[in-house]
């Protein structure tokens, strides 16, 4: 008259293992599920009643409880369904008890079907980190769960599948999934590339050195000159995702179910571009019980882009400063505290006044000084100063419009991109999660960043000059280290430094 | 006492029960918050049935007059019913209506909460 199974409950992106207790007792007839359940677990009573007579099995007759423990734990989602009903069979002595623990998730649909669930990837994870045997999950999340290695992965599609596996009259191969030919994948088409915008060789450099240190990019410049054209073209000068990258994304992804059907793991560097009325919980994670994870989760290892910055709300963006720092972010609501990576590169464009044209020789710039400083005090000192590169993207010259000049293709770009990240990944083997020199820690900095002589005076010199805060110092000394890295240069050099202290300009006609 | 209306109906519900296999255990149980018409067993089970007579399908049948406070009466009262009689049997819910079209039985016909 009792039955006790595994399944999980996702928080954030880490998971644990929930057990899930049925308990049959004598009485009038009542349904209760208890162990802290959101509502959308409690409305799994009237799935599982209906799943359970449609598959042909009845639903006991008495006082039915099901627990969710440990039940300080809140419970989210509709993964709970599959669990409960099998645990229900099981009780009411219409299926015989289990001995291997298997981590159980799935939704019922009215009819006994099973359904899709998300975040199944943290949870085979846990299963595996755990040493339970098996997974059974919806076929619809097999070949996401089967990512992990050292737990079985058994797909099923109906209440009476999962059921005929546990009693043993079905067998199912467990799935299996080659994670290195999913990775190979990736076409060497380039659906956006550099060589389909005209000039803007200054901007075109500044995004190789985005790309080879992933350091946050700002354009700045009228409206058509092609700063949004150039963000696009970021993601795909960026070295394909190492298989720890690449499962980083897919956790993300999962839990956030966004996984696209078929594609269990993200194999392309995210690029997310969020519209500018976007609320502060969209962009850092949020929601109701357990927060989800936002948009600078979604592009970890990935692209940001902010078009058109000064139209974001200023509270959405002083929220990015922290991330930009920590490179993750700790969303805490009442009862439960979550933390989500948010390695990301930021590149933002726009425009220098409200009428787009200010310094632009072809066009008046019809702004007043009044419009000007209520522009500029959208972006504020601290938010600004996490920016590496400051780029002018400038009207087109007429020549350069018309002229037959062909320009550089990203492929070639994304050679030597690719090279420098390589000599990334060998300086930085051994501290877990950082990958390129934006992530660089200011230990790292200490360490790897050798500047000569010369590049020290010259450095010394610029921080007395215009006033460098002490992390516009490290973000110089970063970006000096990608274009060294780029040149293939253990040291850096005074012409690197030069290059680096060049980005650190703020916008054209800042001057007020 | 008068012959109440709807007893010819209980007593064609208990000759369907008894064909389905129930035994009879009692009838027209009085508690505090009501009356369950028919008490009867069906195997390990104990079950309660509330027995509903239409003339017609209008108004949505006899189906449609066990409502939500309907069912909280027959719950309360069957909680009584368990308590002073000492049984120690799951309990279930069953329904038996007579409209123009025939006879139903409906099992498991609600839960409680």
């Amino acid at each position: 008259m009792f039955a006790c199974l595994s399944s999980g409950a996702v928080l954030g992106i880490d998971a644990c293992l929930i057990e899930v207790q049925c308990d049959l007792a004598n009485g009038l007839p009542t349904f209760q599920i208890v162990g802290l359940p959101e509502k959308e677990v409690s409305e799994s009573r009237e799935r599982i009643r209906s799943a359970i007579k449609n598959s042909g099995f009845s639903f006991p007759a008495g006082r039915v409880t099901a627990n969710l423990a440990p039940a300080d734990v809140r419970k989210r989602g509709v993964g709970y369904d599959l669990p409960i009903a099998l645990a229900i069979l099981i009780a009411s002595d219409q299926l015989s008890a289990v001995t291997e623990r298997r981590l159980i998730v799935g939704e019922l649909a009215l009819n006994g079907e099973v359904r899709g669930v998300s975040g199944v990837l943290p949870l085979a994870h846990e299963a595996a980190e755990q040493g339970l045997k098996g997974l059974i999950v919806p076929s619809e999340n097999g070949a996401e769960a089967a990512l992990v290695r050292g737990v079985d992965t058994y797909p099923i599609d109906t209440l009476s599948d999962a059921a005929s596996l546990l009693r043993g009259d079905l067998t199912i191969e467990p799935l299996r999934s080659d994670v290195g030919l999913r990775l190979s994948e990736r076409s060497a088409q380039v659906t956006h590339d550099l060589a389909g915008i005209r000039g803007q060789t200054q901007a075109k450099r500044a995004l190789e050195i985005a790309a080879a240190g992933g350091h946050n990019l700002l354009f700045c410049g009228p409206p058509g000159a092609g700063k949004s054209l150039l963000a696009r073209c970021l993601p795909e000068l960026l070295p394909p995702l190492s298989l720890e990258e690449a499962l980083d994304v897919t956790r993300i992804y999962s839990v956030a179910g966004l996984l696209e059907r078929g594609v269990p793991l993200v194999s392309t560097r995210p690029f997310r571009a969020p519209h500018h009325t976007i609320s502060y919980a969209g962009m850092v994670g949020g929601g109701h019980g357990v927060p989800g994870p936002g948009e600078i989760s979604l592009s970890h290892h990935g692209v940001l882009f902010l078009d058109e910055l000064p139209e974001f709300d200023r509270r959405v963006l002083e929220t990015l400063r922290q991330p930009l720092e920590d490179r993750s972010i700790l969303l805490s609501r009442a009862g439960v505290s979550v933390r989500y990576p948010a390695s990301f590169t930021l590149v933002a464009a726009m425009n220098p006044c409200p009428c787009g044209y200010l310094g632009d020789s072809a066009h008046p710039c019809t702004c007043s000084i009044r419009d000007l400083h209520h522009y500029r005090r959208r972006l504020s000192g601290p938010f600004l100063d996490r920016m590496d590169l400051f780029v002018d993207v400038p009207r087109l010259p007429v020549d350069d419009l018309f002229g037959s000049h062909r320009a550089e293709r990203s492929v070639a770009v994304r050679e030597r991109v690719a090279a420098a990240r390589r000599i990334q990944w060998e300086r930085m083997r051994g501290s877990t999660g950082r990958f390129s020199n934006a992530e660089l820690t200011p230990e790292g900095i200490r360490t790897h960043c050798r500047l000569s002589g010369e590049a020290r005076t010259l450095l010394k010199r610029a921080v007395t000059r215009f006033g460098l805060s002490a992390r516009g110092h490290g973000r110089v000394l970063r970006v000096a280290r990608t274009i060294a890295d780029l040149e293939g240069e253990a040291q850096i050099e005074p012409k690197h430094v030069a290059e680096a202290l060049g980005y650190r300009r703020q916008p054209a006609g800042r001057a007020e | 006492m008068a012959k109440r209306p709807g007893t010819r109906a209980e007593e064609r519900a208990c000759r369907l029960l008894r064909r389905e296999g129930y035994q009879i255990v009692a009838r027209n149980w009085r508690g505090r918050f009501g009356e369950i018409d028919i008490v009867a067993r069906e195997g390990a089970i104990i079950v309660f049935v509330e027995v509903k007579a239409r003339s017609g399908d209008g108004f949505g049948g006899p189906r449609a007059a066990v409502d939500a406070a309907k069912q909280r009466r027959i719950a309360l009262t069957a909680a009584e019913f368990l308590q002073a009689t000492g049984c120690e049997l799951a309990a279930r819910f069953d329904v038996v209506t007579f409209s123009g079209s025939g006879a139903t039985l409906l099992r498991n016909a609600f839960w409680v909460g």
